[in-house]
């Protein structure tokens, strides 16, 4: 039973351009042995019998004579149509390739009809793997050799697991555009970091020793292939300015941000959902008005001046709320959160009136209430159930601004997160510290989109038949 | 009992007979938003009253009581207003009695206290017959009123610059024309057809761009538009748009608001003295606000309020640029991608896709720590963040666009690609751009004033809000009005771009046509 889920995955598998390209990566022996099999097997097969003996047929080769006229027609048509003048040679060799190509096709059926009315089976690479994998012997020694390849094919059996997996995969891609495009902004930068730091009164040789050491003298591509092994290792060496370890500090303030990130988050998904909610269930009332217009206002508010306001208001004015951030403190995290939090809220509560007001009138929430289910039930099991997945959209992408906003609130309120470590060090620019400020919140936001992407199959039954079949 | 039911369910109908004779009404819905407005400003400046000693600005409160009895004034009148054209409309008459009209004289006057919501209700009153081109002269009327009115804060100053006067006389000179377009579109321009005695009125509104003032401008347009529509029978598209888009009366004060800043930032340069804003006059360095100075002094001495109106087109330049520069990329390689798809489509996607995964301000920070601080340099940094926001707009309406028939029979013409992307695909797929791009020059102006609070956004002595509101928050225990009013600028001109966005969305909306 296994070893026919085994034989079927590696057939679909290797239908697949790109996957096949991963299994002679990954399975190399495996997929070496395989194919010096079907190699030596093909051609002398009952299938390849069969279809040898037909092509010599007479009637066959009629046919092709046909599909030759036929195919001369439609290609000397085709240029009257397009005024285009093409010379007899260019035709026939056009007419002949149409020719060759439906004839090599009506081979292939007419031999595959007779070789299964035979009883024989054409010989493929998948077939060989499968006659292979019968051999215990084989197989042990494969696993062994290839278990990368085996891998995949586990993952790939899974659909959920073969997408995160192709996503995973698509996201390394993407960040190694991102590192790239980061790296070379700042390679071409009329900036010079050397300078900033040493002054104007440093000579060519102090100049020249500070490149030599943080490697600024080399080649692009040397350089650039640093980056990228320096930031898959977590080894940035150190910052340009005040000599500290760069992953250190990204280390102990990454967590401060993320703190406040998801503490606003929280905040925005108390207010934004029942605003919504309430908004959708009542349209045009009093309190949808209301709502909607302080959700617009919250747009168009800058996170930093509500935070001044508020530190104006609360913590000069009334003193309630200390003004600047303590990690550790969580009183002092109630301003800032609230202050992402309600800028936040305002396009998620949008959000969750419109995609909620369009599923309100479909014929199921119809059916729903004439069954006689109660309004709780339908509001939040069938209206807002099915209206969820545009809700979620909205949030994945409020992580990224959040992430991105982070510099200001974190300026704001005085917090020593890893955006106003970027700020502070741009003006060098100091190279490493901006670069892996940006490539990895870049990271955690592509990482958190990949989670909302996969949360869509738990909550969208039709996406996840969707991806089952995938 | 069953009696008592049928009555009640009468009366619900009549309940909802008359709310949509109210609405339908543009009397009924300009006065109420103009005294429920009003209602929450006398409560504000109430509370105003009792905080600004908290705030500073001693010298300001006998005027903002007065402030706040005039305003009471205009809120009870009103009130009595509105509680007359609901009466009539729901009465027997169902419509506006001629006194009721004529209390509109009373409301117009307000404007002088900078009540904008009792003109439009006024004037919306004073007519019976209102069409598209009485409200544009209206509205184009109330910008030029607002500019003569803020730059006249100016006279409170001991020295004015030399070309104010030329500057109020412009606008008055204006004004007084537009009255007398006010006049003529109502005497010309009924009918399908507007009046041939119009045209040299309609040069005249043309005219308006270079004071800025847009309403104006989209009158004279609207009005050639029509004269040279051929087919009576068949409307212009664009006109019916502008048409359904003043349906939407919170989406006009979004695009009045809108009209206001363009309108002061090119009128700020004749009425307002540019030294005030960048000059350093360390004698008054934060004073408070006075008469004089009404939003005070930031720390090198320099007028705030100054500043902030300066501010306004700096703010307008970099939203307007910023947002243009991505259409424009990010337009065509979207339209390449979902026109041919294969692989250019993908190329493209995956380049975006990469653009994409940085969060916007950390790129825009990238760029500018590489180029340095300026505002080109601010300009080239969020025009690249946005491109592939706008690229995936476009790619996902010439997709749909291009499986629709009338592709199918341009290309089975024999047209070129570039004559179906440009002729067929592209008029066809602008419209959420455009809704896109009016949400999209907000949310520049946000980005660049919080660059500039971060201190990498425009070079730190530029009057822009971002620059002020750094220099406010440094002296917000001490002087909180310097960060105060700039983001309550910045809030307006954002929050007016949302309104109007929003507006044009419906108004764009192809299931209405």
């Amino acid at each position: 039973m296994k070893g026919k889920k085994m034989k079927d995955t590696f057939a679909r598998m290797y239908r697949s351009p790109q996957y096949r390209i991963w299994l002679w990566i990954l399975g190399f022996f495996t997929m070496l042995a395989t194919y010096i099999t079907y190699k030596s097997k093909k051609g002398k097969d009952t299938f390849a019998k069969v279809k040898e003996e037909l092509r010599g047929r007479q009637e066959l080769q009629d046919q092709k004579e046909k599909f030759y006229q036929d195919a001369l027609v439609q290609v000397r048509k085709k240029n009257e149509y397009f005024k285009k003048t093409v010379s007899d040679s260019e035709v026939e060799k056009q007419a002949k390739a149409i020719a060759e190509r439906n004839f090599e096709q009506l081979l292939q059926d007419k031999a595959q009809e007779k070789a299964e009315m035979q009883g024989v089976q054409e010989i493929t690479v998948a077939s060989c793997y499968a006659a292979l994998i019968g051999n215990p012997v084989f197989m042990i020694v494969s696993i062994i050799l290839s278990f990368p390849m085996y891998i995949l094919m586990i993952l790939f059996m899974r659909p959920i697991a073969k997408y995160v997996t192709e996503r995973l995969f698509l996201m390394i891609f993407v960040l190694f555009g991102v590192t790239w495009l980061v790296f070379t902004i700042l390679y071409i930068a009329p900036m010079d970091p050397a300078l900033n730091i040493l002054g104007q009164t440093a000579t060519q040789e102090q100049i020249d020793s500070f490149r030599h050491i943080y490697g600024l003298d080399q080649p692009y591509l040397t350089q650039l292939v640093n980056t990228f092994k320096n930031l898959i290792t977590f080894d940035l060496g150190n910052a340009y300015q005040g000599n500290e370890p760069v992953m250190t500090a990204i280390m102990a303030k990454f967590p401060i941000t993320m703190q406040v990130t998801f503490s606003s988050m929280i905040v925005a998904l108390i207010i934004s959902i029942p605003a919504g909610i309430i908004s959708a269930i009542k349209p045009y009332s009093s309190f949808d008005y209301i709502a909607m217009f302080i959700a617009l206002l919250g747009l168009s508010i800058p996170n930093f001046w509500l935070g001044l306001m508020m530190i104006l208001a609360i913590s000069v004015n009334l003193g309630l709320l200390p003004a600047s951030f303590q990690p550790g403190n969580w009183m002092t995290l109630i301003m800032p959160a609230i202050v992402v939090g309600t800028g936040m809220s305002a396009s998620i509560a949008r959000m969750t009136r419109s995609s909620m007001l369009e599923v309100k009138t479909s014929d199921y929430v119809l059916t729903a209430r004439a069954k006689g289910l109660p309004e709780k039930k339908v509001v939040l099991k069938h209206i807002l159930g099915n209206a969820m997945i545009p809700i979620i959209t909205m949030v994945g992408m409020s992580f990224g601004n959040l992430m991105g906003g982070a510099a200001v609130t974190e300026k704001v309120f005085n917090i020593n997160g890893i955006g106003s470590y970027i700020v502070a060090k741009q003006s060098i620019p100091d190279i490493p510290v901006v670069l892996a400020g940006v490539v990895y919140i870049s990271f955690v936001v592509s990482l958190l989109n990949l989670i909302v992407d996969i949360l869509y199959a738990f909550i969208d039954p039709r996406i996840k038949s969707k991806m089952k079949n995938y | 009992m069953a009696k008592n039911q049928m009555t009640k369910n009468e009366s619900l109908y009549l309940k909802k007979v008359n709310r949509r004779k109210l609405s339908g009404s543009l009397e009924y819905t300009t006065s109420k938003l103009a005294y429920q407005v009003t209602a929450v400003l006398v409560f504000a400046l109430v509370i105003w009253q009792i905080v600004l000693p908290l705030a500073g600005g001693k010298e300001l409160s006998t005027i903002s009581t007065a402030l706040t009895a005039v305003y009471g004034v205009e809120f009870l009148l009103q009130l009595i207003t509105v509680k007359r054209i609901e009466k009539e409309i729901t009465g027997a008459a169902g419509e506006i009695s001629n006194t009721t009209r004529k209390l509109g004289i009373l409301l117009v006057p307000f404007v002088v206290t900078g009540n904008f919501l009792l003109f439009i209700a006024g004037a919306m009153l004073l007519k019976k017959e209102k069409n598209l081109e009485y409200q544009l002269a209206v509205y184009s009327l109330l910008v030029n009123i607002f500019i003569i009115l803020i730059s006249l804060f100016n006279l409170f100053k001991e020295t004015l610059v030399d070309t104010f006067w030329l500057g109020i006389g412009f606008y008055t000179l204006y004004s007084v024309l537009n009255l007398v377009i006010i006049g003529a579109v109502s005497k010309y321009t009924f009918g399908k057809k507007p009046d041939k005695k119009f045209m040299p009125f309609a040069v005249i509104c043309l005219l308006g761009i270079a004071l800025g003032n847009v309403f104006s401008f989209v009158l004279g347009l609207i009005t050639i538009g029509k004269y040279r529509n051929k087919n009576e029978e068949v409307s212009v598209e664009w006109i019916d748009v502008i048409k359904r888009l003043f349906r939407n009366y919170t989406a006009v004060i979004g695009m009045f608001f809108v009209v206001l800043f363009i309108g002061i930032s090119i009128g700020s340069n004749l009425t307002f003295d540019y030294d005030l804003a960048i000059a350093n006059n360390f004698s008054a360095r934060l004073a408070e606000p006075s008469l004089m100075y009404p939003f005070g002094y930031d720390d090198y001495g320099r007028c705030v309020f100054t500043r902030i109106i300066f501010g306004a087109s700096i703010s307008l330049i970099v939203g307007l640029v910023s947002t243009i520069v991505p259409i424009i990329i990010g337009g065509i390689l979207g339209a390449i991608a979902g026109f041919y798809g294969g692989t250019r489509d993908n190329a493209i996607m995956r380049v975006m896709d990469v653009l994409n995964a940085v969060p916007s301000i950390l790129l825009a920070i990238a760029i500018i720590a590489a180029f340095g601080v300026s505002t080109m340099n601010l300009i080239l940094a969020l025009s690249v963040s946005v491109i592939p926001s706008y690229a995936r707009t476009v790619r996902a309406q010439v997709l749909g666009i291009s499986n629709q028939e009338f592709v199918e029979a341009a290309k089975a013409c024999g047209a070129k690609n570039g004559t179906i992307i440009f002729k067929h695909i592209i008029p066809n797929s602008l419209a959420p751009v455009i809704v896109q791009a009016t949400m999209g020059i907000g949310s520049a102006v946000l980005s660049t004033s919080s660059l500039s609070y971060l201190g990498i956004g425009v070079e730190a002595h530029v009057p822009e809000w971002g620059n002020i509101l750094k220099a406010g928050s440094t002296f917000l225990e001490t002087n909180p009005y310097i960060a105060i009013y700039p983001g309550l600028a910045i809030i307006i001109i954002v929050l007016a771009f949302n309104f109007f966005g929003d507006g044009l969305r419906d108004a764009l909306d192809p299931k209405l046509k």
